[in-house]
């Protein structure tokens, strides 16, 4: 036997009827496209998106290509921080409402960074 | 027709996208072992300090407090670069990827300035790098056009130098140091002889310029007027030689630390080999004291010709037994490494009759070193002569995190 491991086909008695069947285990950076250049994983600190279902310590998976959507969730620089914030267009003017601060109108030292695409948790 | 994209100030970019504390503020990063500055945000450049700025020497001088100085985290910078050559990828049919911030590609007939300054700001949205783009018809111009698209702030990014009253204008008002392929020493005799700018150089009779700069030189000449001779390469030609060669973080003192120094270097040069499906027929050992301290100058060094292999263990044996022989105490080294000078293909290596070792055998373990490194993150497995966090690894004092290549290291949404 060589150093493969075995993956349900090669067997040493009866032959494995599974042996011209066997699959991979699904990969989930194809999953979640982690290999396309706008796809990016960040990682969440603070609770304060909760009610959105995003907890402290979810890693995201956000999609810097996206075009920003009123209502959905985002990645920002904001006044030298990186945010989590809920993105809303008024009036044909974006505002940005980061977690636990008021909304405010997007202005010169706000940028938004990526949306929000998939949300990945490791511990339930 | 050629476009060269090219990432401004790439390194400080990459470090700027993943940080919003340093937009807007002076930023350099340095080299290996944090010694001279090899990257500087334009705020850094206005400040006045200098490509290759020994950071060590000059980073008390008043004007520049308030400079922030990172490391190079090349798993960063090569993630990124990677990043743009996919974004590029997905608008031109060819992306020759020329060094980690240059990509030349590959520009239709209906693919000009309008096209590439879209492509430019899919670019940026993307990978957050800013980038400039040069057009023409050969690839020197289309670097040169790159080089002008940089200073000319009304360009918006991107300059086409097939367009004929845009190259005249660019061409009168560059100096002719700024042609790719024109160094000091060229500089200096088409100076000599009154040629100072683009325009001038370019209309130099093509046998005077062979006479002046050899072959090379003519080339350059008739690229600038317009006869493409270097086409787009998709391949990287075959690697020749392989050599890891690092500056000591502090001085090694011991045999020990030494060994595994060389250990460490020969590892990562076999890996390189593998990489490219080659094996290595020689190897070159040095070593060195600081030539710049006080103390004599000791510099130990030694080649020699070895059985084709891009074994790991099998060069370690082969660097150490050299090393030993080489090696003299009492001195405060600064430097080692080691150098595989002639490469061939694995596969048309030259067998021995009565081999030295299982071939295949070494083989496979090398593969699965490779796999396993490659998995979790080079590194993970090596050689039990190599420690983790050897007290000779470089310095990297304000090295950021690998936002995009390790869980770990993620960059942080607050929330």
């Amino acid at each position: 036997m060589g150093a493969r491991a075995y993956q349900g086909d090669e067997t040493t008695g009866f032959q494995s009827p599974a042996q011209d069947h066997v699959e991979a285990v699904p990969d989930l950076a194809d999953l979640l496209e982690l290999r396309r250049p706008q796809r990016y994983a960040v990682r969440v600190k603070g609770d304060g998106l909760k009610a959105r279902g995003i907890h402290s310590g979810d890693i995201l998976v956000v999609n810097t290509a996206a075009e920003p959507r009123t209502g959905k969730v985002c990645v920002a620089f904001h006044l030298g921080d990186v945010v989590l914030a809920v993105l809303t267009e008024k009036d044909g003017a974006w505002w940005i409402e980061p977690a636990n601060q008021p909304a405010q109108p997007i202005a010169d030292e706000t940028e938004v960074w990526a949306m929000i695409a998939a949300l990945v948790r490791t511990e339930v | 027709m050629f476009g060269l994209v090219d990432g401004n100030n790439f390194y400080v970019s990459c470090e700027r996208a993943f940080d919003p504390t340093l937009i807007g503020k002076p930023v350099i990063v340095l080299s290996n072992n944090d010694g001279c500055a090899i990257a500087r945000s334009a705020e850094a450049k206005a400040l006045g300090i200098k490509m290759g700025e020994v950071w060590h020497l000059s980073r008390r001088r008043p004007e520049f407090r308030g400079v922030i100085a990172k490391s190079s985290n090349y798993a960063l910078y090569g993630d990124m670069s990677r990043r743009v050559f996919e974004v590029l990828s997905m608008n031109f049919a060819r992306v020759e990827p020329y060094s980690i911030d240059e990509m030349f590609v590959d520009l239709t007939a209906f693919a000009r300035a309008d096209y590439c300054r879209r492509v430019r700001a899919q670019v940026r949205q993307i990978t957050k790098i800013p980038t400039c783009i040069g057009i023409g018809p050969t690839k020197t111009l289309a670097k040169l056009a790159n080089k002008y698209a940089k200073s000319a702030a009304d360009l918006d990014g991107v300059a086409d130098f097939s367009v004929d009253a845009l190259r005249r204008k660019a061409f009168d008002e560059m100096p002719v140091d700024e042609i790719w392929g024109v160094g000091r020493a060229a500089q200096a005799k088409l100076n000599g002889l009154g040629v100072f700018t683009v325009a001038q150089f370019a209309a130099l009779p093509s046998a005077s310029v062979r006479k002046l700069m050899t072959v090379t030189g003519q080339r350059t000449h008739a690229e600038l007027n317009g006869v493409s001779c270097l086409p787009l390469s998709l391949a990287p030609s075959q690697r020749k030689t392989v050599s890891v060669t690092r500056a000591f973080g502090r001085p090694v003192e011991t045999w020990v630390d030494m060994r595994e120094a060389l250990a460490a270097h020969a590892s990562r040069a076999a890996e390189k080999v593998r990489q490219h499906g080659l094996e290595a027929c020689a190897v070159q050992v040095f070593f060195h004291t600081n030539p710049h301290d006080d103390a004599p100058f000791f510099n130990a060094q030694r080649s020699f010709e070895i059985e084709p292999t891009a074994d790991s263990l099998a060069l370690i044996r082969h660097v150490t037994t050299a090393a030993r022989s080489m090696w003299r105490p009492g001195l405060k080294y600064a430097k080692a490494g080691v150098i595989l000078p002639d490469l061939v293909l694995a596969s048309s290596a030259p067998r021995d009759l009565v081999p030295s070792g299982d071939h295949e055998k070494s083989e496979k373990l090398m593969t699965a070193l490779d796999s396993l490194n490659a998995r979790f993150g080079r590194g993970t497995v090596k050689p039990g002569a190599i420690r983790q966090a050897p007290p000779w690894a470089a310095r990297a004092n304000n090295l950021s995190p690998r936002y995009t290549t390790r869980l770990e290291d993620l960059m942080v949404v607050h929330a």
